[in-house]
């Protein structure tokens, strides 16, 4: 046997570990899949006794007996064994639940870095496809396993115990039908990989060229590309084809081998029934027992292959879940009414990644500034200066590697998260929507914020307008193709969300891209209405914004350089000056204009 | 069913496969039928031998008698195995002809589907998804194969054995036939309807997986949002709910699924369970041998299987035919761009004097004019810039001049010629095309670069990525132009990526070079660098350019402003500065952009 990598046993354990709170109904399915074992190879013998005892005697009296028996053991072998496959499936799912919602849950639990580094992709395989994969051993696997192989128990011990002549030769040929099974199963996966490969290429092909059609069309290469198809198609083709003949030659395999173990029983078995030594009716059985005994070694080799790739879905789940990158919450009571309002960045150092030679990648260099409670402040600065980062930070979204931020006097890292970012409002610039109706994507599922309470929100915001025109109204369904929201309509929803969760602060990020005058008009004035009478933190990149704060924050290059309001710096002569004219100059310019 | 018998024409064209696999099935199967009359006789034959065995026991022939029932039983032993073999290496050359003739079947089709996609227009890919498409090409090819291959193989030989059992059953006793019988034909109604069932749950199944996929998806996408607003809890609900109604799915396709083997079981059973009891009372009346009973048995278990391919088989093509029905609605589409009887097949080259008369456009009947009363001309060798925001129409426009949509109203012609005219190969031909979503086929850097042309040289590669300003980065690679570029181009960065189209479209030395807003990935020094290469073109074709920098049109001969796909202004750059209209706002904003960019 190939020593395979995934097979290990502390492995195994820890997968079986998700079936011990289900373990009172695993023990029942393996009395279940006991008794089905035995129930199989029973029925030969009944019927071996009946064509002995009764058939060839003609005593037909006894015969309904034993029919009566038959029939109940056929009845009981069906009943349990539907109730043993749906049983284990159950047991299965229910860890499998288990499993998936446990996987879900930590991925959700990590800290914004994780996300950062790990494709959605990958963790959207782990829970599914991977999960999936570990639900063949959690649900049939190790039940069906030990089924199959208590079957070739019972088999054996019926047949030694009618004839061990018989049982020896029958036995003897068993070994060909596992060697054949096995030199099937080790081609054929080999091959099966193969064509998978060839399938991948051949759908990789089409969705590439199915997506750049335009390109082949308007560059002409329709011959070039359809030979090269062909081509793929053609190797798609041997592939497959090579799996047909090998299961073109095992099926014919396994039953010329099966006939040949009768051919020998009826040769051994009729030799030695003319000395007496042996009935019809065991004969007959014989023969069956031949038939019955190919199920379970065919099921055991197909197991096993299962057992193997559920084995390297394991490992990546484990490796997701052995891998906590969350941030450390804290069990503080929270502030009894919610926070005042008062924000205090002190000597804060952060960086996201570390450089290749070990030290940190500052992206925020001792930034300390403190923002009274109601007041509203503006961050100015260059793209990459650091301006998101002291939302996500204040968010805590990450932590920050040295200093304090503090909330009403409290480092941060004391809050409960959630309280924090309960209380804390953000409106982000690019806004994500979920499927689902306009009041789903404003209230996000909270149950307390009802229907009514959203309609007033939009009222206030001035989005009521625009939804109530919309097909469903508030219960339009936002990704419906063709009436899709625009940029400006998404920013008023985000707008209208924050304001319907009435948070103590308010985080914003505002979108750069330049809306039409009057969308611009209708935010413009949503903004004023969130802000107010908030403690408020601004990304600026509106002259009016800059222009409203009582305070203003100018970041270059991870630090706080200047500090005032609009009027203290814009003439200063500073770093300011120069970003408002670049900035907002051209605003004012096109205000003057429009004015 | 009706489309399957649009596929017959393929059991024409293989019928060198198909009438031998048809054959080998029949012999197989009479194969596998002789098997059981064969432990018949050997059954029978051993209380013979034992009977006259005893007779003759202890007395001089006993010996010679033993070994001659010996060898006797011997052969009967070989013969079985002779029978098996034959039938095995029957039912080998019947898979390796049926199933191989399938193959080549979906090859056939795959082949066609593809040409054909190959052919529709555009406006087919517009309205039809890429999965969808993908689907058809795949799992519904592979529907259909199963109904050409296995289906016909299963069913031939079903039927081969079971009127050959039949019948040899009907020889021994009508009477115990019918009862054996009366089981079996439960079995082939009771699989059709599970795997009905199968096949439904299963499908409400994926649907789940997909709904539960997305809700991953979309969950993970916006966990910016769903962290910021808290929201862990409800999502997690909502997670947990399509888990449980995946669990709930799943567990109802188990209670289907765990029908399979029990339905096998007890239908073979019972009918078993006839044979031993009515058979026992004919064997004990004497109206037929213990062989007999043992014979039925073995008949029994051969029919199993073929009967239950009718109720799968007829599944099978339930699903065959609804696939068949799905391939052959994108086979009769008629691509609505092609050549017509209004094309001129002698015309093998353009000038590039490209002119638009009066054209208005819309997508379909009823949306608003993507583009609305457009004039202009080009001279062949001249250049128009196109300029406007996101959606005002200028790649429409471009489309257009591709042939890609037909104008709705107005004329387009090239050199005088309606682009009708024109044969679509001509025009493609002759277009050097740069869109503005950049689109590299998985391959290596020089055959993306080659893509449009016959046999490009190295040296003509080269030449073309030096103009493309993709030289150095060819360089750099460590297997020049052989690197591959990874799915889509993902192994080059966006602006590497974009020089590769341009130099795509340069190689072809094309009388009409169209960038659609081409250097939008590129620095401005290198962006410089190329249209300085483009400039050295200037007179050798015409070109269309889109973009939003001024700084990259404003040596266009030509430019004109589109606004809500109308053409909002014209003129050149000079001309349009002293309007002092949209263009020249747009020169201010930019020029303060530029500033604000050297800053950082």
């Amino acid at each position: 046997m190939r020593t395979e990598k995934g097979l290990d046993g502390q492995l195994l354990k820890r997968i079986v570990g998700y079936l011990m709170p289900y373990k009172h109904w695993v023990i029942l399915a393996f009395c279940l899949v006991l008794v089905v074992s035995f129930l199989g190879p029973l029925r030969p013998w009944l019927i071996s006794i009946a064509i002995d005892q009764h058939i060839v005697t003609g005593e037909l009296d006894g015969l309904y007996l034993l029919i009566y028996a038959l029939l109940g053991a056929i009845v009981l072998e069906g009943v349990l064994g539907y109730a043993n496959a749906y049983f284990t499936q159950w047991i299965g799912q229910q860890a499998i639940y288990d499993v998936r919602v446990r996987v879900f849950r930590h991925v959700q639990k990590q800290s914004l870095s994780f996300f950062d580094k790990t494709p959605i992709g990958r963790l959207i395989t782990r829970t599914t496809s991977d999960v999936e994969a570990l639900a063949d051993v959690l649900s049939a696997g190790i039940v069906v396993i030990m089924g199959d192989m208590f079957k070739l128990l019972f088999i054996a011990a019926f047949m030694f115990s009618l004839n061990w002549v018989l049982a020896i030769v029958t036995l003897g040929v068993m070994p060909f039908m596992v060697l054949v099974t096995m030199w099937f199963k080790r081609n054929v996966r080999g091959q099966y990989r193969e064509t998978r490969k060839q399938v991948a290429r051949l759908n990789s092909f089409m969705q590439e060229h199915v997506t750049g059609m335009l390109i082949v069309q308007l560059f002409g290469r329709e011959k070039v590309e359809m030979k090269r198809f062909e081509h793929i198609n053609d190797e798609h083709q041997t592939a497959q084809l090579k799996t047909v003949f090998y299961h073109s030659i095992f099926w014919p395999a396994v039953d010329i081998i099966a006939s040949t173990a009768i051919g020998f029983i009826l040769w051994t078995g009729g030799v030695s029934a003319i000395g007496g030594a042996l009935t019809v009716g065991v004969l007959i059985a014989f023969i069956q027992y031949c038939r019955q005994f190919f199920e379970p070694i065919r099921n055991l080799s197909e197991q096993f292959n299962t057992l193997q790739s559920a084995m390297a879905g394991a490992e990546r789940i484990f490796d997701v879940l052995d891998h906590d990158q969350s941030l450390p919450d804290t069990n503080a009571q929270n502030p009894p009414t919610g926070f005042e309002g008062e924000i205090v960045f002190d000597d804060v150092w952060f960086a996201y990644k570390h450089l290749d030679d070990g030290t940190p990648d500052w992206v925020l260099r001792g930034v300390s500034f403190k923002i009274d409670r109601g007041q509203n402040a503006a961050i100015v600065g260059a793209t990459g200066s650091g301006k998101t980062t002291i939302i996500s930070l204040l968010m805590r979204f990450y932590d920050i590697q040295k200093g304090q931020i503090l909330i009403d006097g409290q480092d941060i890292r004391t809050i409960r998260i959630k309280f924090l970012r309960w209380r804390i409002g953000l409106v982000l610039q690019d806004v994500f929507l979920f499927s689902g109706s306009v009041y789903r994507n404003i209230a996000l599922d909270n149950p307390d914020i009802s229907l009514e309470q959203v309609k007033q929100a939009a009222q206030a915001i001035g989005a009521h307008q625009f939804i109530e025109r919309l097909p469903g109204q508030y219960h339009h369904d936002v990704r419906e193709r063709g009436l899709s929201l625009s940029q400006g309509q998404r920013q008023l929803l985000s707008f209208v969300r924050v304001l319907a969760y009435d948070p103590d602060i308010l985080v914003l990020d505002e979108a750069t891209s330049s809306i039409d005058t009057e969308t611009e008009h209708m935010i413009q004035h949503a903004l004023e209405r969130v802000l107010q009478g908030r403690t408020s933190l601004v990304v600026a990149h509106r002259l009016s914004t800059i222009r409203h704060a009582d305070q203003i924050l100018v970041l270059h290059k991870g630090v706080l350089r200047e500090q005032g309001t609009h009027d203290d710096l814009v003439d200063s002569g500073g770093l300011y000056q120069t970003l408002y004219e670049l900035q907002y100059r051209e605003q004012q310019l096109m205000m003057d204009r429009t004015e | 069913m009706q489309s399957l018998t649009r596929l017959n024409h393929y059991f024409i064209r293989y019928w060198r496969l198909y009438v031998p696999g048809l054959l080998f099935t029949m012999i197989s199967a009479v194969f596998a039928i002789a098997v059981p009359v064969v432990v018949r006789q050997a059954i029978d034959s051993l209380p013979k031998f034992e009977r006259i065995y005893r007779q003759f026991e202890a007395t001089a022939i006993e010996h010679p008698l033993y070994w001659d029932f010996f060898w006797t039983i011997l052969i009967f032993g070989l013969v079985i195995i002779a029978l098996s073999l034959s039938n095995g290496f029957f039912t080998f050359l019947m898979r390796q002809t049926v199933v191989v003739a399938s193959r080549h079947i979906e090859f056939d089709i795959r082949n066609t589907l593809y040409e054909h996609l190959q052919k529709l227009s555009n406006s087919f890919y517009h309205h039809t998804k890429t999965g969808d498409v993908i689907t058809r090409a795949t799992s519904d090819i592979e529907q259909v194969r199963r109904y050409i291959g296995p289906a016909i193989m299963y069913i031939t030989r079903a039927l081969v054995i079971v009127i050959a059992a039949i019948t040899a059953m009907l020889v021994i006793s009508p009477t115990l036939t019918m009862y054996a019988l009366m089981p079996l034909s439960l079995l082939a109604v009771s699989i059709f309807v599970v795997a009905q069932l199968v096949h439904k749950r299963s499908e409400a199944l994926q649907r789940q997986y997909a709904q539960l996929t997305s809700r991953v998806q979309e969950t993970l996408s916006g966990i910016r949002l769903v962290k910021a607003y808290a929201r862990e809890t409800t999502e997690t609900q909502a997670f947990e709910q399509e888990s449980r109604l995946y669990k709930i799915k799943m567990l109802g396709l188990a209670r289907v699924e765990a029908a399979w083997r029990p339905v096998f079981l007890v239908v073979v059973g019972l009918s078993e369970i006839m044979v031993v009891w009515i058979g026992g009372q004919l064997v004990a009346d004497g109206i037929i041998t213990i062989g007999n009973v043992a014979e039925y048995i073995i008949y029994v278990a051969l029919m199993t299987w073929p009967v239950a391919a009718f109720g799968l088989v007829i599944s099978m093509m339930q699903r065959a035919s609804a696939s068949a029905e799905r391939i052959y609605e994108v086979l009769d589409q008629d691509p609505d761009i092609s050549d017509t009887s209004l094309t001129d097949p002698l015309i093998q080259t353009i000038d590039g004097c490209v002119t638009f008369d009066r054209v208005s456009f819309r997508y379909q009947d009823g949306l608003p004019y993507a583009l609305e009363d457009i004039s202009f001309q080009v001279p062949a060798g001249q250049s128009l810039a196109i300029v406007g925001r996101t959606g005002s129409g200028k790649t429409t426009l471009i489309d257009l001049i591709c042939r890609l949509y037909e104008p709705t109203h107005g004329h387009i012609s090239i050199d005088d010629q309606d682009l009708q005219k024109l044969p679509l190969a001509t025009l493609r031909d002759s277009i050097g095309y740069v869109p503005q979503d950049v689109f590299l086929f998985s391959d290596t850097i020089g055959n993306n670069i080659a893509f449009g042309t016959v046999d490009a040289t190295e040296d003509e590669i080269l030449q073309s990525s030096l103009e493309a300003e993709l030289h150095e980065t060819i360089v750099e690679f460590a297997d020049g132009l052989d690197s591959e570029v990874g799915e889509r181009g993902v192994s080059l960065s966006g602006g590497q990526a974009q020089r590769t189209t341009i130099a795509r479209a340069l190689i072809r030395n094309p009388r009409i070079l169209i960038l659609d807003d081409a250097l939008s990935s590129v620095d401005t020094k290198t962006e410089n660098r190329i249209l300085e290469h483009l400039r050295r073109r200037h007179g050798h074709h015409t070109m269309f350019l889109i973009s939003h920098r001024i700084s990259s049109i404003r040596g266009a001969d030509q430019i004109i402003v589109l606004e809500q796909g109308r053409i909002a202004e014209r003129g050149t750059h000079e001309s349009l500065m002293e309007s002092e209209g949209l263009y020249a706002q747009m020169y201010q904003r930019q020029l303060l952009e530029e500033r604000l960019e050297a800053i950082q």
